[in-house]
């Protein structure tokens, strides 16, 4: 069941999360996405969601660093973001309000 | 920005590590699965994803799912280059490979549906699509020949004046691959042939041999672009060429699929009236060649317009 609500952890979304703290090349996204969200990426879905990212101007790519291209987020990119962030934590709270109301269901 | 440095490579050794002396991120099995995505998105992020690999250790998983989202990539092209040549040349690559794979499709459906004489009485329309179908194939080939070319023969004096025997060598694909299959086939007609041709085992083989043929001769022009990076007016020539034998390509495709439900909805003898999969399947696969063909070539020809 945890594994099947995982995939809401989208992962356009993650990447886009990534790169709001700061310009990353594809090795430091899976970094930081595993570290900090803790979904591995694997490099097929990555840059999967690089092209499709990018193809809708969301986020950009920058001078490449030897064989390594970062990417930042765009204005569109974290407007997306900022609206995607603002749903997710209605959920969140909506989700914290109902547990809360359902004696025996203890939430942490 | 910081971006976390990958792993030294001394102290990180995965399984897809390619060996000493040999390109970093290009262990076998990546370099097969990075192969099967379009040239435009190698072209565009083949080098990261080998950066990628290599830093990360490429296992047979991350390989894995890396080569399972080529599919897609194909109908979706990446985003598209500011060097326009370049990006005529990515797309041409991919255009090329899918209408060789469309053309190989509709050779196949004239030879199961209109060669063996299914025409059903009353409809003429099914006897209509097979001439549009014919129209449209000859009028595509010839478009794509001709304005491919003066490309061709100017990587070819390129190749020839550099010395580059490789390039040369995919230059002269699109000559050898069909010629091989031709004589391949000849050769198996004459010797597995009977009166009614060949069994369906060997007809399955030939074409499987025949798909496999003209990604070969789509694939040489494709590599040797990549190598000799063309310009000019042969490459805006063949870009546009590329649009319009796309779009009659495409009209094709549409000639097939009408053709192949008025078989199946009307021709009793017909093996697809009976057995609805395989037409769905080969239509299937018809529409998704016909959509990369017509996206890849529209990107090239606007990519050929903006510089001329």
């Amino acid at each position: 069941m945890t594994e099947k609500l995982d995939r809401w952890a989208d992962p356009p979304l993650l990447v886009l999360a990534s790169l709001a703290a700061e310009p990353k090349h594809g090795y430091a996204i899976t970094q930081d996405v595993a570290e900090t969200m803790g979904v591995r990426l694997s490099p097929g879905t990555l840059y999967a969601v690089i092209a499709r990212l990018e193809a809708r101007g969301l986020i950009e790519p920058l001078e490449a660093e030897d064989r390594r291209r970062p990417y930042q987020i765009t204005a569109a990119g974290a407007e997306v973001l900022s609206h995607q962030a603002e749903r997710m934590s209605r959920v969140a709270s909506l989700a914290r309000d109902r547990l809360g109301t359902h004696p025996g269901l203890a939430f942490a | 920005m910081s971006t976390p440095a990958p792993p030294p490579s001394s102290s990180h050794r995965g399984p897809g590590r390619s060996s000493p002396g040999a390109p970093p991120g290009t262990s076998p099995l990546a370099r097969a699965a990075i192969a099967l995505y379009p040239p435009s998105w190698r072209d565009r992020y083949a080098d990261e994803v080998r950066a990628l690999l290599d830093d990360s250790g490429a296992g047979p998983v991350a390989v894995a799912s890396l080569a399972w989202r080529a599919l897609p990539a194909w109908i979706g092209p990446p985003p598209q280059r500011r060097d326009r040549p370049a990006r005529m040349r990515s797309h041409l690559s991919t255009a090329l490979m899918a209408w060789s794979m469309l053309v190989g499709l509709g050779l196949v459906f004239a030879q199961l549906t209109q060669f063996q004489g299914y025409r059903p009485a009353g409809h003429p329309e099914v006897g209509w699509s097979y001439a549009v179908f014919d129209v449209a194939l000859a009028v595509s080939a010839l478009t794509a020949g001709l304005g491919g070319l003066p490309l061709w023969l100017l990587m070819l004096r390129q190749a020839h004046r550099d010395m580059r025997p490789r390039a040369i060598a995919y230059l002269l694909t699109p000559i050898l691959a069909p010629a091989a299959w031709l004589a391949c086939v000849t050769v198996t007609v004459r010797l597995v042939g009977g009166p009614d041709g060949v069994s369906l085992g060997w007809f399955a083989a030939v074409t499987v041999a025949g798909f496999a043929c003209a990604a070969l001769a789509a694939a040489g022009p494709g590599l040797a672009m990549r190598g000799l990076q063309p310009r000019g007016p042969a490459l805006l020539l063949a870009a546009r060429a590329a649009g319009l034998a796309a779009a009659v390509m495409v009209v094709a495709a549409a000639a097939i699929a009408v053709a192949l439900t008025g078989l199946c909805l009307w021709a009793e003898t017909f093996p697809g009236h009976h057995h609805l999969a395989v037409p769905a399947l080969f239509l299937t696969l018809t529409v998704a060649a016909a959509a990369v063909t017509a996206v890849s070539a529209a990107r090239g020809a606007r990519a050929a317009h903006a510089e001329g």
